[in-house]
């Protein structure tokens, strides 16, 4: 039996020993949830810089700090690992740490590809730990709120979904530094590969099952270091609805954005302004609904203008969904429940990445990839 | 002419202040590699290679090449560093860069560096107004940080000062106050923004430790001459200003070289002091103190700006010698004979 099995079997009320690798930027608030949950001791972090690991260590409380992973796995024995690294990385990280028989939870991608997330997966099985891959933007406010509007027949159903992305990835930043290419432009979709996990995930769970799938990779602004900036892609799945999985780099502003469209309604979510609004019909009737609807909506941005304000000063970022993954995640080791993001969900994510990436280079009228997922 | 001619490794040298700091290294007789990004077009330092300085294609964020870069190298003169982004960038540009450095120079058995730190590094809080502001004055915690500036500036000399005990190596360690020169003539310890039309300031008694940015670079060369002369394993520091000179004498002086003369706004400290005391007191017990508030409302960041201290260049006369080559008047005119510095942008 695994250190994790031991602690999460026989011993349910006890903290799980938890260990963090990596420290850089994202880290933060796998940190801050770790050292905060009643769930959990935060036993070490580890990064190659020695600062910025005892960083970390000191803003977290960690019990120590390890420039070496393999050091801190064999002397902490932790039950869970984060594994918070750039993406080329995972692979080996979680190998050896399903090896050393701890949980683990990643950042997304955790494999470029399905197949390679599968020989991880049976690891896993096989040492009788979880592997689970972080999905936070599934778990945020307004993506819950169009899983309630869904759940609740408010826009009937779901027919078009689209999930949009614009992040000025070539106007400054890690991705655009020439002197030190990031490690993730050598990442089958490139440096896109860093963020369409995102919009897969969230467009399978009101799209699942996509079964034609068309995708334009394009590299707009040129160059070398870019293989692609800009992607415009979606599906078809087998009841007939389609999504649309897009992002840019050259428009503006900067948006992370979902828009259901259903038979009764659509509603739109914006994750980046945290805002929900739908348009369906009202009490008043066909007639009054329009109207409606936009008193409506003025009330939610006003609303959201003050709220969004209030997160701006109070640091509350758009990774909000990651703390209430965490405390479901951890909730799911400490009673055995289903993890808030299952085998299935990764699976369904990297298959349907997998099939967008070899629709690269295709010529336009080549661009579709059909058969069942 | 200097006594010792020395092979000297300048990083950071292509910015505001390294640019002046090469020249004085040149002027002075040694010999100049200059770190640049692997990206940089060579030809924007054509001047500088007709006169021998060679060129080192390396990103001290990463190991790769660095050792070779130092070869036959004497001294570094460790300028570079983040000034900008969050506390994430800020490791990478300094605190990370100055690892791969300090191991860098072991691979390659360099035992000298000039490192430049910062005033930043100082607990103004927890000094008392109207004391000296010394080298042996209280540091600021790294933890919790009081801004990224500050932190990544106090780690970086603690690798530094880290390196220098375990390997013997002697280090000067360069912490200059407010450098200004062309296009530079701004510092956030006047106030709290400017403009062609209006300054909003902040205090006008408090005095500035002001060092050119001419002067501030030959004090540098001077530090990589003294390195030959300290004993192993020893870290000597130093504060590097020309002068101090009260917030409104360098106001007026600098508003005086403009084309038009912009209005002024001033907030008295005490009343800003106690502004920022009651935002602080309201995130405390209103906020949980979580809110992010600007930096002239958090106390700790508003005294390391405006707090009235006296400032001493003691140290820097009797251990590197320095003297400054221009007085604050002849600065400002050097200043403000760059077309650049009139746009009241500064």
């Amino acid at each position: 039996m695994t250190n994790a099995q031991a602690n999460t079997t026989t011993a349910r009320a006890s903290r799980l020993r938890v260990c963090v690798i990596g420290t850089g930027k994202v880290s933060d608030e796998h940190l801050r949830f770790v050292s905060a949950s009643p769930r959990t001791t935060l036993e070490a972090v580890c990064d190659l810089s020695p600062s910025l690991a005892s960083y970390a260590r000191d803003m977290w409380k960690a019990r120590a700090s390890y420039t070496d992973y393999r050091e801190m796995l064999g002397a902490v024995k932790p039950d869970v690992v984060h594994v918070v690294t750039p993406p080329h990385t995972h692979a080996m990280l979680v190998r050896d740490c399903l090896m050393a028989g701890a949980h683990v939870l990643c950042e997304k991608p955790i494999t470029p590809t399905l197949a390679e997330y599968e020989t991880l997966h049976a690891l896993a099985a096989e040492r009788g730990v979880r592997l689970m891959e972080n999905h936070n933007y599934r778990f945020n406010g307004p993506t819950l709120e169009l899983e309630r509007l869904v759940g609740a027949g408010e826009i009937g159903d779901v027919t078009e979904v689209e999930v949009r992305m614009v992040l000025p990835i070539r106007g400054g930043g890690r991705y655009a530094d020439v002197n030190l290419p990031h490690p993730s432009h050598r990442m089958p979709a490139g440096v896109l590969h860093e963020f369409i996990s995102h919009l897969g995930y969230l467009a399978l769970r009101f799209a699942p099952g996509p079964v034609d799938c068309w995708a334009r990779w394009a590299n707009l602004g040129g160059g070398t270091l870019f293989r692609f900036d800009d992607l415009d892609s979606g599906y078809r799945t087998a009841s007939g609805a389609c999504a649309r999985i897009r992002f840019a780099c050259n428009q503006a502003p900067d948006c992370f954005t979902l828009t259901l469209r259903g038979t009764k309604g659509m509603a739109h979510a914006d994750l980046f302004q945290p805002h929900v609004l739908v348009n369906k019909q009202r009490k008043g009737g066909a007639q009054l609904s329009p109207l409606v609807n936009q008193w409506v909506a003025g009330k939610v941005l006003r609303r959201a203008s003050v709220q969004n304000f209030r997160n701006k000063v109070m640091q509350r970022t758009p990774y909000e969904g990651l703390g209430t993954m965490l405390g479901l995640v951890y909730d799911a080791l400490a009673t055995g429940g289903p993890a808030p993001v299952s085998s299935e969900d990764t699976r369904a994510v990297l298959g349907l990445i997998d099939r967008l990436v070899a629709l690269q280079g295709a010529a336009p009228s080549a661009t579709r990839a059909g058969g069942a997922a | 002419m200097s006594q010792h001619l020395l092979n000297l490794l300048v990083t950071g040298g292509t910015g505001f202040l390294g640019k002046p700091t090469v020249e004085a290294a040149l002027a002075r007789g040694h010999r100049v590699r200059l770190v640049v990004r692997p990206g940089a077009d060579a030809a924007q330092y054509a001047s500088w290679t007709e006169r021998g300085v060679t060129l080192a294609r390396v990103d001290l964020r990463t190991r790769a090449g660095l050792t070779e870069a130092l070869a036959g190298i004497d001294c570094v003169l460790h300028l570079a560093a983040s000034k900008a982004g969050d506390m994430y960038a800020q490791y990478g540009g300094t605190v990370i860069s100055t690892e791969n450095l300090l191991w860098a120079m072991e691979q390659a058995g360099v035992a000298r560096i000039v490192n430049i730190s910062s005033f930043a590094v100082y607990d103004y809080a927890g000094m008392r107004s109207g004391s000296t502001l010394t080298e042996r004055s209280p540091l600021a915690a790294t933890i919790p940080p009081r801004d990224e500036y500050s932190h990544t500036k106090l780690v970086q000399e603690q690798l530094v000062q880290a390196a220098t005990t375990q390997r013997g190596m002697r280090s000067v360690n360069i912490r200059p106050g407010v450098i200004y020169g062309a296009d530079n003539w701004w510092t956030a310890r006047l106030g709290a923004s400017h403009s062609a039309k209006r300054w909003v300031r902040i205090g006008w008694r408090a005095m500035l430790p002001v060092t050119y940015v001419g002067n501030c670079a030959e004090a540098i060369v001077l530090g990589a001459e003294r390195t030959t002369t300290l004993a192993a394993g020893t870290m000597l520091t130093v504060n590097l200003l020309d002068e101090e000179v009260r917030q409104g004498v360098y106001a007026r002086e600098v508003q005086r070289r403009l084309p038009s003369k912009p209005k002024n706004t001033v907030i008295p400290w005490t009343v800003m002091r106690l502004v920022a005391w009651g935002a602080m007191t309201f995130n405390k017990v209103a906020l949980g103190g979580r809110a992010k508030l600007p930096a002239v409302l958090v106390p700790a960041r508003l005294h390391a700006r405006f707090k009235p201290l006296r400032y001493s260049n003691a140290a820097a006369r009797k251990e590197l010698g320095y003297s400054p080559r221009l007085s604050l008047a002849e600065a400002l005119d050097a200043t403000f004979a760059a077309p650049a510095s009139r746009k009241h942008t500064g």
